[in-house]
């Protein structure tokens, strides 16, 4: 299916099931109604075939090129029909699977993830371990059944509606820095998992503290070999700078389409307003080129931490534009509408810290793109 | 279009061109080359890749003027203008409409007696008046048959013995072909005094302009061209300056280490280059859906991009970046001109949010 085609036949059917697909619930809604809503878009959307385009045939999917899933989340997104945010997790650990996880495990369980039946999470973070992942401690022993793990997770994205985990632990030596990282597709109903959701500022319980309390995991839950959980690391993050960011330059153009038509004569500054405009553009002309890439079977690498650099600049600046110009919508104002503009301007402010702190990418930036050698 | 090798080739060329001449030589390099074939066939190439480089090479030419020609010929209402290599557009070609008739005044030879450019180079002959400094609106003013001029040109105006002034007729747009002899030059010092930029001024010329004549239509599309040149020619300068910084970083050596070691100093050069791919970025967007409002909002971006780029790499270099015997300080100079050309970041971007307001709808989008 080419691109053009694609995008013809799922506008239509997008048009044509509109009444399906908007969310019943007015405003942003809980999350719980947001994600009963997204697993109903995934699934109708997979059903009907769009989901599955973009997807290897291994794991369900129909083939063809990435652009595909790209402009689905795009359109789903452009049309308020989904949160990226939680939309795009897929984009995020459907690829890792695919790379990473024995053939038969990735086409049982990818299939469940685009269907809208699972929803899976990333565990990362660990209460002493943000910035500089390679120091995790959440350890995973080798026992005669399989991998013991021990330890805690926090921030978890969405570990409460989880039904399974991509975790990364430590099976080498507390020393062993990155090496001695390993990467597990983790059940979440599993014995011993404790997940308490915490609450944000943005008002939805986002994330979770995840404890494991000698969880067992098959050998065969292995993703890639052991002690190659950085690779795994690495090569995911490329993925959460690339799909899931043109996801969200369609969330941002909405919005700021919306703030032109809501907003009162005289809030808007002309040259805040023709500032933010040209960020965003410039932000989704840059993500668009990664698309191209991508489809052109591209490896992306370091040069993505340009793209989480404006991502993060373009959401901001949309948001400061918010809240300048819809001030009562912000601080005050108690209606849904005002709920989401809120809601939105908050949760902008995280980013510039999840997938990579803001400081973080220029690092990156300045040791892989400028090579400017070790900083110390 | 100009791909594979031939484009390698291409590219060595003209990157030996700007490293090794300026000017009039570089003009003469550029014809040599064929570049003005290579913009006629492969606009985006020809554009992309002197102008990026020029821009590196701290070089100046009259590339300008053929860009800007090459998109007002065909749809200006004298005859097309005949790029550099070919004979200087015949001054005949030129119908009565746009001849000027009158300095001041006093009577002055038409436009059939012009005598052929003893310019050398591309485009000899023939300039183009750019608009006045921050702005992108035509230079000339024609009210009555009297013409008023306010813009600038390039180094290469005053050998040309025809300029085309742009202007305003009422609510119509024309292009008039007068002779440079009859506008006031004053060659520029300013902050940049090697670019070589010429202020023009008329006041009064007379002319005589057919009023059934077409109006002209070229001038949005020559604005976006212009735009997008002096856009790659900023992100050229600003990658020369990150170069520039970057090696200093590595070799200075303070406090035990190169300063490249300090967060604060990597930071300002990833700062640097987050600028400059943001800026290119849409520049390529630019040339993909050819909107006039990508153009602009590219080439503000590009001139934020490389006032963003000298002060980080200003700071980087620090003391020996402040003297004459550093090559910075030319590109610092440099960028604050082109970002004055048809169109400042700062008058940019006020009037796209004037207009957005205006119009309560965000510009289109370029599809996946
Ligand atoms: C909304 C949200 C969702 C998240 N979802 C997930 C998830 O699903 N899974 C998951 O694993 N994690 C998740 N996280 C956690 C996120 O990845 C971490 O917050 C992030 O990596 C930063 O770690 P930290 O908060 O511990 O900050 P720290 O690493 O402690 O950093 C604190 C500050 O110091 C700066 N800093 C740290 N190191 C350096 C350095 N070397 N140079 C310069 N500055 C430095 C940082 O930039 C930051 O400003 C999420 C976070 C948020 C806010």
């Amino acid at each position: 299916m080419q691109l053009d085609a694609f995008r013809a036949a799922l506008d239509a059917w997008l048009d044509e099931h509109q009444h399906d697909l908007v969310p019943d619930h007015a405003g942003v809604g809980s999350l719980d109604e947001q994600m009963a809503h997204l697993s109903k878009v995934k699934r109708l959307a997979f059903d009907a075939g769009w989901m599955r385009w973009g997807w290897p045939e291994a794991v369900g999917g129909l083939g063809g090129s990435t652009l595909l899933r790209a402009y689905l989340g795009e359109a789903l997104t452009a049309r308020d029909l989904v949160e990226p945010g939680i939309y795009s997790m897929t984009e995020v650990l459907a690829p890792t699977m695919i790379d990473y996880a024995p053939a038969e495990l990735a086409a049982a369980m990818v299939p469940r993830l685009l269907r809208g039946d699972e929803t899976w999470c990333q565990g990362f973070s660990e209460p002493d371990t943000g910035s500089n992942l390679a120091s995790l401690s959440c350890r995973a022993a080798r026992t005669d059944a399989g991998w013991r793990v021990t330890g805690q997770k926090v921030w978890t994205s969405l570990a409460q509606y989880s039904q399974r985990c991509v975790l990364l632990t430590r099976t080498g030596t507390p020393e062993s820095a990155h090496k001695g990282i390993t990467a597990l597709f983790v059940d979440m109903d599993s014995p011993g998992i404790t997940v308490r959701p915490i609450e944000t500022m943005h008002g939805a319980p986002e994330f979770s503290e995840v404890f494991f309390d000698g969880v067992l995991v098959p050998f065969d839950r292995t993703l890639g070999e052991e002690g190659q959980g950085w690779s795994v690391a690495m090569d995911l993050l490329p993925f959460e700078r690339s799909t899931a960011l043109w996801h969200r330059a369609a969330y941002l153009h909405r919005r700021l389409e919306q703030l032109l038509g809501a907003a009162p004569a005289g809030s808007l500054d002309a040259a805040d307003l023709g500032e933010v405009t040209q960020i965003l553009y410039a932000f989704r002309a840059r993500s668009r080129a990664t698309q191209h890439r991508l489809d052109a079977g591209e490896r992306l690498g370091p040069e993505t931490s340009i793209d989480k650099v404006l991502v993060a600049t373009a959401e901001q600046a949309v948001y400061d534009l918010v809240a300048d110009a819809l001030p009562a919508a912000v601080t005050i104002g108690d209606d849904p509408a005002s709920e989401r503009w809120r809601t939105g301007f908050l949760y902008s402010r995280a980013a510039t810290i999840y997938g990579g702190s803001a400081e973080i990418q220029r690092n990156i930036i300045a040791r892989r793109l400028l090579d400017l050698g070790n900083d110390r | 279009m100009i791909d594979g090798a031939d484009l390698e080739l291409f590219t060595r060329s003209l990157r030996h061109a700007t490293d090794s001449s300026t000017g009039a030589a570089l003009d003469a390099a550029l014809d040599d080359l064929g570049w003005p074939d290579a913009l006629a066939d492969d606009p985006r190439a020809a554009v992309s890749i002197l102008f990026g480089l020029q821009g590196g090479a701290n070089a100046t030419s009259s590339a300008l003027d053929h860009v800007l020609l090459a998109a007002l010929a065909p749809l200006t209402p004298f005859a097309p203008l005949e790029l550099g290599g070919s004979p200087v557009a015949p001054a005949t070609a030129i119908p009565p409409a746009s001849n000027p008739l009158e300095l001041g005044g006093n009577p002055v030879a038409p436009a059939t007696a012009i005598p052929p450019s003893s310019g050398v180079g591309v485009g000899a002959g023939v300039g183009v008046v750019l608009p006045a400094l921050g702005g992108w609106h035509p230079p000339g003013d024609l009210r009555g048959g009297r013409l008023a001029v306010a813009g600038l040109g390039t180094a290469g105006l005053a050998h040309r013995a025809t300029a085309i002034v742009v202007a305003r007729a009422g609510d119509k747009t024309v292009a008039v072909a007068v002779p440079t002899a009859s506008l006031t030059l004053r060659a520029v010092q300013g902050v940049d005094p090697e670019l070589g930029l010429i202020e023009v001024t008329a006041d009064g010329l007379i002319v005589a302009v057919d009023p059934d004549a077409d109006p002209l239509t070229g001038w949005t599309n020559a604005v976006a061209l212009a735009q997008v040149a002096l856009g790659h020619e900023l992100v050229g300068a600003s990658r020369t300056m990150l170069d520039l910084a970057r090696i200093h970083a590595l070799e200075r050596v303070q406090f035990g280490r190169p300063i490249s070691a300090f967060q604060a100093v990597r930071h300002r050069l990833a700062e640097t280059l987050v600028a400059i791919e943001m800026a290119e970025a849409l520049l390529d967007a630019a040339w993909l859906d050819q909107s006039p409002q990508t153009a602009a909002m590219a080439k503000a971006l590009a001139g934020r991009g490389a006032r963003t780029a000298a002060r980080h790499c200003q700071q980087v270099l620090a003391g020996i970046g402040f003297t004459t015997e550093h090559p910075l300080h030319r590109y610092v100079r440099r960028i604050l001109v082109l970002d004055q050309l048809y169109g400042a970041a700062q008058s940019l971007t006020a009037a796209l949010g004037t207009e957005l307001i205006a119009t309560r709808q965000l510009p289109p989008l370029l599809p996946l």
